[in-house]
């Protein structure tokens, strides 16, 4: 259980001295217990309030951060089993597998392809995973390609030479060395620590990689990702799924609070829709990096979606850009439609207006992300609003004149005519499901 | 006489008739013959209904009804054996009936249908359960004319009822060429009173394939027949012994029995079981009301349409027929409780001149009062209908309403007057969306409009001003001591799921839009819906508004999220937020009291967080000590954060907020601890929004926070 | 020192419903775990496919479908062949023809369909309504009178006409009711209460908690079914012990994901592939949050899912 921020608040200085970048000490301590901020920001804790209060707010689950520059990114650091709870935190990366044999430019220019943004998120298969093989100078030079692409790097080696070497070409991107098990760990630690390298731990089964994180804890290495992948799809889930819940249960077993790779590569080797079906089980339980033969948009679309999706703060809707949005090859003669910047909501919409063939012009206007009847209770989807959006930025793009309103706010019909002058304002039904047939009468009796 | 004599008598009669009928069929076919009704797989379905026990040959139905019946019907004056007769009558009935289709026998031809199928039964089984039929109704004997028969058929159909008639009222209806059938939901049984076993068969079956009964469990089998097929017997004068009988049985059902002879059945009436009504043309009210039968309406009949596409047009005045404004004139819009005898269901009065007589263009005055009626009715749900009167006049094409009470104004449109709209179109609207929306506490509705200037201003300062007095005085009346019980809400679980809110009289729901008054009537009106009772029996800390009850409720409603809230503290498990609150107050510690941020204000407060920042670490139904959210109104209330010495804490609010609240703010710190003005020492943003300065602020105004006890 | 991690057992179970009859019926529920926690508790039932088929033929589907139906000719032959799909478990016959928002087929020439596929196979039957509540009010209580001695599953009664269709199907000619709400927790378990109410027992209800596909607003999808499962299990709300089925084909194929053509949007390469992915992906997603039965169409998908369950049972 995290520390409420009142407890922290008693422990810090109360001199207001705005040193850690918070107005307040009340501001700080909320946001520290919120895990917003570290608690170190503050130079003035005493030594006795520091050691209490990291016992205390020591996270079950440890922040591990990989890569560097664009290609940093922070694992685990999760509070809870379920969303609903509260949030999670660091979605999963995806890491494409790799292997010395390969034609990796060409492998990699594939894979670059998918790369594009998605409700303001920019969607990419963030790291590759190298996986050995035996050859260690062609390890060597499969590592070398895949430096400086702006790919977070992991080093599947169990071979401490090799990984030694890989290393040596590496070790500047903040590499993970996923490798060690229970008869190399001390070699193994050795090397990541040497590199500064993240160690990845493997173990032949849930025991055995408990064990040896316990062990490799034991000498004070602590930068650690579990490869909780087993010999097949069943001890997979069931390993990832038991060490999570180990580690956010009510008494932590922080041996187990670690982020973790899932290798579908090795599980569902060149299955794609078996990938993609195990990926998506692993981004809702508990996988921290999922790696996968290779990315395309078979694979994207969906993933990235689901990711986004569940990797959302539950109290910060995703929203949309503001704007005029064409579909069906609408124009500037194309019938006008309004609806909020609420991610969800939009989707909905334009994907209704989509199946419904009709040229159109879909306007958003800022409604602070939330649905239509939330927005409008909350003023930010008004008559002023819709009106002064359609003024500065439709009139002068478009030049049909009718609106079309959501059915949900028909009560702001009269308001918004009252404001837009020469504007015809139509009320749409209340669904969205109805709006194919809706636009198709209206286009059939030649209103649109 | 008494009615037990006759109900007695009935059966004796019934008996005697079963006896002679199955002894001559034993006579033609011997006791091993086959015996059985058309269509079902239950076997003389009352039968068994009633005693779980399948008859299937002559020689069982001999000995069930010289055994079983026979002991049913034991002459004793007890309400108990008085029902066993009648159930008993109806089975030997049952009986005769099955007598006649011995030997594959078609008894009944057309239109007449004697006995159901079981599929039909099933067919319409499911719009009983639904309530698209409404209910049954089994007429017994001729009416006074053919006219009056057919009338009485007319009004049932017409309000989906479905009709079986038995005796003389099927030549009747078959002389005035009236269509019947199992399709038009009109059927003839039989010319004879035993035929009207076909539709207790109907109530029974359904009781076994729709209710689960087991056959033979009889209390049971009468608790659903009372319960959910709702039947009725109006039965024509003369009534004869067996028929009586026969309605002994029905009554024993929970099938009200309505007659007309008022000379064989003289001071026999039973309430709500046996009700004579000289008047014949009044059966279908006297019957709807004896089974509290209430028929849905399917749509608002009026001249131009009705939807919420309209609820957001504006009339202009040049487009205005008529306007009703009541800030010039006297309006005013008004529900009243009355009583079930004072109320006629779909009553409508014009008491004034109607729309045409109005000149165009003009200022008129209108008072609409809607007068309930219903068992469950209270008058604390009249605002809550009254609130929706603005929603049901907008939706109609070409009126507006704003405004409440009596600060009403209503504009109707040249195009709608012109289509034929008038006042007892509005009366209309009025009454099938109360009778829609609310029939689970409202019987009966009626809707009387004024326009008379007199009048209007008469009955405004007589009826309506008392009655929103009377309101306000219930509502500043009712504390959390003075009620029995809280309720829950968790309309908000869809995105903040553990979350719950107690609402309490002086603690509205954080949103500022869920009174206790209209919880309980959302609990009333929708008892599974998201608002559920909460008792308030077992305290643990009064002072904290701490209740083993609330903790349950809390428990169960967020699916064992949380544990434990106080009502009235926000340091010691306060209640949490879902997001939609109002406004959030969060402990200031450097000056001891609390600051309280609103949706609206943006700016920073002196806490160094802004009403996001707040925001962001309250919502989602999770429980942050020290802060809170909460609606505006309980600002002021007695009870916000009672346990932390109330509103004396408040230290710094923004001036649009301190501007809303400040007139009851005041009153309630001078109620409480002697403080005028208190407002003003209250700190905001033109004062300061850090704590150094709002501390000098509030010690320059001897703000008495700074003397309490501290919080933390 | 092994792991040493605490059983997730619980007391409460959810409800066994069974779907069908004679050999090829099938059981869906009973477990006391979370979805696939067979580490804590072995999986009672394991989840089951259904093949979704549509009144409206072939027309609409995929090539990858339409191939796998080629040389079908009536409705007989297309729901034999999806019975027979690798991974069916069952058919789900969608009636989406009688939509008065589409082709407004009348009940009568729906049910003429339905005859025809329930006389033509033995595996156990789903049938899936228009989704126009007014409509599917008549519908599918008249369905359950078409398919009387089959116990099909209704799909489904909605807080707007679940009297006739639960008494039709729960009551009067003894199918299986499914109640469906839209992603709300309360909704759920306020239709569940109502639909009990009617008489309906709790072992003839399967609940559809509602699901978006993947990426569309799809995390309500998993909270709404995660909080279900908890309160079903470690609440034991009774309310709640229904076992889920998610017809997740028409979400996912209806996406922009499965719809545009690589004309449209060349850089998204092959458009069944996507279309694949998006089913596979939800039906996945909906299987590790707890649903107990899916319902897709593409026998990629089906294949693909079947084998998933088996590797996790």
């Amino acid at each position: 259980m995290a520390l409420k921020g009142l407890d922290i608040f008693k422990l810090t200085p109360k001199t207001n001295c705005k040193e850690c970048g918070s107005p307040t000490c009340m501001a700080f301590s909320m946001k520290v217990a919120q895990g917003a901020v570290d608690l170190s920001k503050c130079p003035h804790m005493s030594e006795e309030a520091l050691a209490t209060l990291s016992e205390a707010t020591a996270p079950p689950m440890k922040t591990i951060k990989v890569g560097t520059g664009d290609a940093e990114y922070s694992l685990g650091g999760e509070t809870v089993l379920a969303r609903h709870e509260k949030t999670f935190v660091s979605r999963p990366r995806f890491a494409v597998n790799l292997t010395a044999d390969m034609d990796i430019d060409v492998v990699m220019a594939e894979v670059k392809k998918v790369d594009y943004d998605r409700i303001g998120e920019q969607m990419h298969a963030e790291m590759v995973y190298v996986e050995y093989t035996g050859d260690s100078a062609a390890y060597v030079e499969a590592v070398k390609k895949v430096c400086g692409i702006g790919k977070t790097i992991i080093l599947g080696c169990k071979d401490v030479a090799a990984a030694k070497a890989a290393l040596e070409v590496c070790k500047a991107e903040k590499p993970i060395l996923d490798g060690a098990d229970a008869s190399n760990y001390a070699d193994m630690v050795a090397a990541a620590k040497d590199a500064g390298a993240v160690l990845g731990v493997t173990g032949a089964d849930i025991n055995e990689l408990y064990d040896t994180t316990a062990a490799i804890e034991k000498l004070g290495y602590k930068e650690l990702v579990l490869d909780t992948t087993g010999a097949d799809i069943k001890t997979t889930f069931a390993t990832t799924v038991q060490v999570r819940r180990a580690c956010l249960a009510k008494t932590p077993d922080r041996t187990c609070g670690y982020p973790s790779i899932v290798n579908l590569s090795k599980i569902a080797p060149n299955d794609e829709p078996m990938q993609i079906a195990l990926a998506s089980m692993f981004v809702l339980k508990y996988g921290s990096i999922i790696v996968m033969d290779t990315m395309n948009y078979a694979r994207a679309l969906p993933l990235y979606g689901l990711r986004q999706n569940v990797y959302t703060d539950p109290q910060k809707p995703m929203k949309v850009e503001p704007g005029i949005y064409p579909l069906n090859g609408g124009d500037e003669n194309s019938v006008v439609l309004t609806t909020v910047d609420f991610a969800l909501t939009y989707f909905v919409v334009s994907g209704e207006l989509e199946r419904s063939g009709v040229p159109c012009n879909l306007v958003i206007s800022d409604a602070g992300g939330l649905s239509v009847l939330t927005s409008w209770a909350a003023g930010k989807f008004s008559s002023t609003s819709i009106s002064k959006f359609i003024i500065e930025n439709v009139e002068p793009k478009i030049k049909c004149r009718k609106l079309i309103i959501p059915g949900k706010v028909a009560v702001l019909k009269g308001d918004v005519e009252a404001k837009l002058p020469g504007w015809e304002v139509i009320v749409a039904p209340n669904e969205a499901v109805q709006l194919v047939k809706f636009l198709k009468d209206m286009q059939a009796a030649g209103e649109i | 006489m008494t009615l037990f004599d006759r109900v007695f008598g009935g059966s004796q009669e019934m008996y005697a008739w079963a006896e002679k009928a199955v002894t001559e069929a034993v006579e033609k076919y011997g006791v091993d013959k086959e015996v059985s009704l058309p269509q079902t797989a239950y076997c003389l379905p009352c039968y068994y209904a009633v005693t779980g026990e399948k008859l299937t040959k002559l020689g069982e139905v001999q000995e069930a009804l010289g055994g079983r019946i026979k002991s049913m019907m034991e002459r004793k004056e007890r309400l108990h054996n008085v029902f066993q007769a009648g159930i008993g009558t109806a089975l030997a009935a049952e009986i005769i009936e099955a007598m006649k289709y011995i030997d594959g026998a078609e008894p009944y031809a057309e239109p007449y249908v004697g006995s159901f199928s079981d599929a039909w039964i099933r067919e319409l089984g499911v719009p009983l359960v639904t309530g698209d039929i409404p209910g049954v109704a089994v007429l017994i004997n001729a009416a006074p004319t053919k006219e009056e028969a057919v009338a009485l058929v007319k009004s049932y159909q017409s309000q989906g009822i479905f009709v079986t008639c038995t005796g003389g009222i099927c030549q009747q209806l078959i002389d005035a060429g009236y269509k019947t059938g199992f399709n038009v939901r009109v059927t003839l049984l039989g010319d004879e009173i035993t035929s009207v076993i076909h539709v207790v068969s109907v109530a029974l079956r359904a009781a076994l394939i729709f209710g689960n009964i087991t056959p033979g469990d009889l209390d049971s089998l009468m608790e659903y027949t009372k319960d959910r097929v709702f039947a009725f017997v109006n039965a024509y004068a003369p009534v004869d012994d067996l028929t009586v009988g026969c309605g002994g049985g029905a009554i024993a059902f929970g099938f009200p029995v309505i007659s007309n002879d008022l000379v064989s059945l003289k001071d026999m009436n039973v309430p709500k079981s046996l009700i004579l009504q000289g008047d014949t043309s009044k059966f279908n009210a006297t019957s709807l009301d004896a089974r509290d039968i209430k028929i849905k309406i399917a749509q608002v009949d009026i001249p131009v349409s009705f939807a919420s596409a309209f609820e957001g047009e504006i009339i202009r005045r040049g487009d205005m027929q008529v306007e009703f404004d009541g800030s010039r004139k006297d309006c005013f819009e008004l529900v009243c409780t009355k009583e079930a005898g004072d109320v006629v269901d779909h009553g409508f009065e014009l008491i004034g001149p109607d729309f045409d007589a109005m000149e165009v263009g003009s200022k008129q005055q209108i008072a609409y009062i809607v007068n309930v009626a219903g068992k469950n009715m209270q008058s604390d749900f009249e605002p809550v209908f009254e609130r929706k009167f603005h929603s049901y006049i907008n939706c109609i094409e070409g009126v507006m309403h704003t405004g409440q009470r009596d600060m009403i104004r209503v504009r109707i449109s040249k195009s709608t007057f012109e289509a034929g709209f008038r006042a007892k179109d509005l009366a209309e609207v009025l009454y099938v969306n109360i009778k829609n929306e609310f029939d689970a506490v409202v019987d009966k509705c009626s809707v009387t409009i004024v326009t008379d200037p007199a009048q209007c201003t008469k009955l405004r300062h007589e009826l309506a001003t008392p009655a929103y007095d009377a309101r306000d005085e219930r509502l500043t009346s009712l504390t959390d001591e003075s009620v029995p019980v809280y309720y829950s809400c968790i309309m908000c679980q869809a995105f903040s799921p553990s979350h719950v809110c107690v609402v309490t009289p002086e603690r509205l729901g954080l949103c500022g839009a869920v009174s206790w008054l209209d919880a309980k009537a959302t609990n009333q009106l929708d008892p599974q819906g998201p608002c559920q009772v909460i008792t308030k029996e077992r305290v643990i800390d009064e002072n904290l508004g701490r209740y083993e009850d609330v903790d349950e409720a809390v428990n169960k409603f967020s699916q064992g999220a949380l544990e434990h809230v106080t009502l009235y503290s926000i340091m010691e498990d306060p209640m949490t937020s879902c997001g939609c609150f109002e406004c959030i107050c969060g402990i200031e510690p450097f000056s001891n009291g609390v600051i309280i941020a609103n949706r609206e204000y943006a700016g920073m407060t002196p806490l160094g967080m802004t009403f996001a920042d707040l925001a962001s670490m309250t919502g989602g139904g999770v429980q942050t000590p020290g802060f809170m959210g909460h609606g505006k109104h309980f600002i002021s209330s007695k009870k916000f954060m009672k346990a932390e010495g109330g509103v004396e804490r408040i230290v710094w609010m923004p001036k649009d907020l301190k501007d809303q609240v400040s007139e009851r703010l005041n009153e309630t710190a001078k109620e409480l601890y002697g403080i005028d003005n208190f407002c003003d020492m209250i700190g905001d943003e033109t004062v300061s929004t850090d704590p150094e300065s709002l501390l000098e602020f509030l010690t320059e105004k001897g703000h008495p926070a700074l003397g309490m006890e501290p919080m933390m | 020192m092994p792991f040493n991690g605490k059983s997730g057992k619980f007391n409460a179970s959810i409800n066994t419903v069974e779907i069908g009859c004679g050999e090829k019926a099938i059981k869906i529920g009973g477990e006391n775990v979370y979805p696939f926690y067979t580490f804590d508790a072995p999986i009672e039932n394991a989840p089951k496919i259904g093949v979704m088929i549509s009144d409206l033929g072939l027309e609409n589907e995929p090539a990858g479908v339409k191939a796998y139906y080629e040389g079908c000719s009536s409705f007989a032959e297309i729901a034999q062949k999806a019975a027979a799909m690798p991974g069916a478990d069952f058919v789900c016959l969608k009636l989406e023809g009688a939509d008065p928002n589409g082709e407004n087929k009348s009940t009568e020439e729906c049910m003429t369909i339905l005859k025809e596929v329930v006389d033509a196979i033995d595996v156990p039957l789903v049938v899936y309504g228009c989704k126009n509540v007014t409509k599917d009010a008549e519908l599918l209580t008249k369905a359950a009178e078409v398919a009387q001695g089959k116990n099909v599953l209704i799909l489904a009664a909605k807080e707007e006409n679940y009297k006739g269709i639960g008494a039709a199907a729960g009551l009067a000619y003894n199918q299986k009711v499914g109640a469906e709400s839209a992603v709300d927790i309360n909704l759920a378990k306020q239709l569940n209460v109502l639909i009990s109410q009617l008489g309906v027992a709790p072992a003839n209800v399967v609940m559809n908690v509602g699901t978006a596909a993947v990426g569309y607003g799809f995390e309500y999808v998993v909270s709404t079914m995660d909080r279900v499962k908890a309160a079903a299990l470690s609440q034991g709300d009774a309310q709640l012990q229904m076992p889920i089925i998610t017809p997740v084909a028409d979400e996912a194929w209806s996406t922009k994901e499965a719809i545009a053509s690589e004309e449209d949007m060349p850089e998204w390469g092959d458009q069944e592939a996507r279309g694949i992915g998006m089913e596979v992906s939800t039906a996945a997603s909906v299987l590790a949050s707890g649903s107990n039965a899916v319902i897709l169409k593409h026998p990629t998908s089906v294949a693909t899912i079947s084998a998933l369950i088996k590797e996790l049972v």
